[in-house]
C-alpha cells in the first residue's frame, strides 16, 4: 500500500503545482462569488440565487477539472516518458493505475471542499447558512467528479488526451441526460427505446448527483426545500463507486498488456 | 562456474504500427547472459534493437518470443525489480520535483524505509555531483545533470544489478569519465552493470565482456579480448629519413607525414625485421614501430559490414 500512496501523493503534488488548475479553481471561485452580486439583483430570492449558482459553479467547474486531471495525469506520464522510470521500480502496473487515480481522487477532493468553503462563506455573507441539503449536494457532486475522472482515466488509458477528453465530456452529457433519453426513448417507439434504454444502462447514470428538481420517491426535491435523504445519498455514492471501480479495473486491464515502446 | 543475473534467451519483439498495421521487427534474436559482478556492454548502431531489448528485460515491452529472467526470475518479478536500479535512454523525470522528493518517490517505490530514505538521497546525490543542485526543480536541469540524477534514481534502491541505457548521451568528456569511473565504482562494490551505448572507446575501457546487435540480431557475445582477433593488421613505422635514403619499400606498403616523421604502414604478411633492416642500412632512424591488431571499432565495423553483406 505504501507504493500506491506514494504514486498518489506524488500526483497530488503534481496537480497542485500546476498552474491551469489554480486558473480553473479561480475562475470556480469568480462563479460562486459572483452568485453574492447576482443574487442582490433579485427580490428575497438571494440566498437561493446564491445557492443555485454556487452548486452550478461547483458541478461546471468540477467536472472541468475532473475531465483535465483524469486525462492529463496519466497520459502524462506515457508521453514524457516518466513511466519508464517508474514501471520498472518494484511496482505492480495496477498500483500505478491506482495511486494515479487516488491522486487525482485526493485534487479532486481538495478542489471541491475549497469551492464549497468559498460556497459556505458566501452563504455566511448573505446571512444564511451552509446546511445539510447543501453539504449533501456538494458530496453528490464530490462523487459525480470522481466517476467522470475514472472514466476519463479510462479512455487515457488507451487514447490520446484529445479523444479521452471528448469521450470524457461524451460520457458526462450523455449521462447527465439519462432521464430525458430514456423519456425520448419511450415517444420514438419501441425499437429505439430498446437502444436507448441499453445506451443507458451502459452510460453511467449522472443524473443520480443532481437530483434537485427531480422526482425521488413520488416527490419533487429540491436543495432548497426537501432534499433527497441519506439512503439516497448511500445507494447513489455506492453506485458512483461501483461504477467507478468497474472502469478503473477495464482501465487497468489495458494498462497491464500495454507496451511501453 | 559465475552466477547468472540477466539471461535473455531467443528473444524477439514485432511491432505492428500504423493502420495497416505494418510489421517493425525491432528485435529479431537476442540471446546473452550476464555474469554476477561484471560490467557487460550491449553495443550497437542507432536503430539496432538495444533499447527494446532492455525494456523487453526490465517489463516495460512483452517480448513476441522467447525468454528473459533477471536475477534468477522470469521478467516480470516484483522481488527481482526489487533487488534491480534501471535509467532508461534520455530519461526525463517529474520536473516539478527537487532531486531529494525524487529520490525519496523513488525509494518509497523500492520499499526503503523512510529513515534510511533521506541519508541514501542525499548520499546519492553527493555521489553524482549534485550537491550544488539540491534544491532545484529538476526542470531546471540541463541534460548532463538529468542522466546524473537518472543514475542516481536507478541507485536508490541499493540493487545488485544495474542496467543503464545509454547513460553516456548527453555528457561531455569530463561527466562520461566520471560515469565511467562510477561504473567501475559500482563493480568495485560486488555490483553487475549492464549499459547499452555506441560509443566505443567507452566500452574498451569499462567492459569485461560484450554483446553486439546488429538490425535485431545478436551477431557475437564474449570478453573484448577473445571477440577481438590477435592476428597482426599491419605495422606501423614511425622514421626519419634524415641524411639518409629511404630503401625501397615492400609491396603494399604506406607512406604519410606526421609531425614526428615519415609514417610507413607494413601490411600484414611483411617481414618487418627484413623491412626495418633496410631502413637502417640507408641511413634512416627508426623513431617507433608500433603493431595495430584489430580494435573494438574494426570489428564492430567488420561486424556492421557483415550484416550489410548478409
Amino acid at each position: 500500500m505504501n507504493r500506491v500512496i506514494a504514486i498518489a501523493w506524488n500526483t497530488f503534488r503534481e496537480a497542485v503545482r500546476n498552474k491551469i488548475l489554480y486558473s480553473l479553481l479561480f475562475f470556480a471561485v469568480l462563479i460562486i462569488l459572483s452568485a453574492l452580486a447576482i443574487g442582490n439583483l433579485t427580490l428575497h430570492e438571494e440566498v437561493r440565487t446564491i445557492r443555485d449558482i454556487g452548486l452550478f459553479g461547483i458541478d461546471l467547474f468540477g467536472v472541468i477539472i475532473a475531465i483535465f486531471v483524469g486525462v492529463n495525469l496519466l497520459y502524462k506520464e506515457l508521453d514524457l516518458k516518466t513511466v519508464y522510470t517508474i514501471l520498472p521500480k518494484p511496482l505492480h502496473r495496477w498500483e500505478f493505475v491506482f495511486g494515479k487515480w487516488l491522486g487525482m481522487l485526493l485534487t479532486l477532493a481538495v478542489q471541491i471542499s475549497v469551492m464549497g468553503i468559498v460556497l459556505a462563506a458566501v452563504l455566511a455573507a448573505q446571512g444564511a447558512r451552509f446546511d445539510l441539503p447543501t453539504a449533501k449536494a456538494v458530496w453528490l457532486l464530490f462523487v459525480n467528479v470522481m466517476l467522470v475522472t475514472s472514466i476519463a482515466v479510462f479512455f487515457s488509458a488507451f487514447s490520446s488526451p484529445f479523444l479521452s477528453g471528448f469521450f470524457a465530456l461524451g460520457c458526462f452529457v450523455v449521462g447527465r441526460s439519462v432521464p430525458d433519453i430514456r423519456a425520448l426513448g419511450e415517444k420514438l417507439g419501441p425499437a429505439a427505446n430498446a437502444v436507448l434504454n441499453m445506451l443507458c444502462d451502459l452510460i453511467p447514470n449522472l443524473h443520480l448527483f443532481y437530483p434537485s428538481g427531480a422526482i425521488v420517491g413520488a416527490e419533487e426535491v429540491s436543495v432548497h426545500r426537501q432534499f433527497v435523504g441519506s439512503d439516497y445519498i448511500l445507494s447513489a455514492t455506492g453506485y458512483g463507486v461501483a461504477y467507478s471501480f468497474i472502469v478503473l479495473l477495464l482501465a487497468m486491464l489495458i494498462f497491464r498488456k500495454r507496451d511501453f515502446v | 562456474m559465475s552466477e547468472i543475473v540477466l539471461r535473455a534467451d531467443g528473444l524477439a519483439k514485432t511491432f505492428r504500427l500504423g493502420f495497416l498495421r505494418k510489421r517493425i521487427e525491432a528485435v529479431r534474436e537476442a540471446t546473452f547472459d550476464v555474469q554476477r559482478g561484471e560490467i557487460f556492454g550491449y553495443l550497437g548502431p542507432n536503430g539496432s534493437g538495444k533499447t527494446t531489448t532492455l525494456k523487453m528485460l526490465m517489463g516495460l515491452v512483452f517480448p513476441t518470443r522467447g525468454r528473459a529472467e533477471v536475477l534468477g526470475r522470469p521478467v516480470p518479478n516484483r522481488e527481482a525489480k526489487r533487488r534491480l536500479g534501471y535509467l532508461p535512454e534520455s530519461p526525463y523525470f517529474y520536473e516539478y520535483l527537487a532531486p531529494e522528493e525524487f529520490l525519496d518517490l523513488v525509494g518509497a517505490l523500492c520499499d526503503v524505509p523512510r529513515a534510511i530514505r533521506r541519508e541514501r538521497a542525499a548520499k546519492l546525490i553527493a555521489r553524482v555531483g549534485l550537491e550544488q543542485a539540491r534544491g532545484r526543480p529538476l526542470r531546471k536541469f540541463s541534460k548532463g545533470m538529468l542522466q546524473r540524477i537518472g543514475i542516481a534514481q536507478a541507485l536508490m534502491g541499493d540493487p545488485e544489478l544495474v542496467v543503464l541505457d545509454e547513460p553516456m548521451t548527453g555528457l561531455d568528456p569530463l561527466g562520461r569519465k566520471e560515469i565511467r569511473d562510477l561504473m567501475l565504482e559500482l563493480r568495485r562494490e560486488g555490483r553487475t552493470v549492464v549499459y547499452s551505448t555506441h560509443i566505443l572507446p567507452d566500452v574498451e575501457m569499462t567492459c569485461d565482456r560484450v554483446a553486439m546487435i546488429f538490425a535485431g540480431r545478436i551477431r557475437s557475445v564474449g570478453p573484448l579480448a577473445e571477440l577481438l582477433t590477435a592476428r597482426l593488421l599491419s605495422t606501423e613505422v614511425c622514421l626519419s629519413p634524415g641524411a639518409g635514403t629511404l630503401p625501397p619499400l615492400p609491396a603494399g606498403a604506406t607512406t604519410r607525414q606526421s609531425p614526428d616523421g615519415l609514417l610507413v604502414d607494413l601490411p600484414e604478411g611483411t617481414d618487418v625485421d627484413a623491412c626495418l633492416r633496410a631502413v637502417l642500412a640507408g641511413g634512416c632512424h627508426v623513431l617507433s614501430v608500433t603493431p595495430r591488431r584489430e580494435s573494438l571499432e574494426d570489428l564492430f565495423l567488420r561486424q556492421a559490414a557483415e550484416k550489410g553483406a548478409a
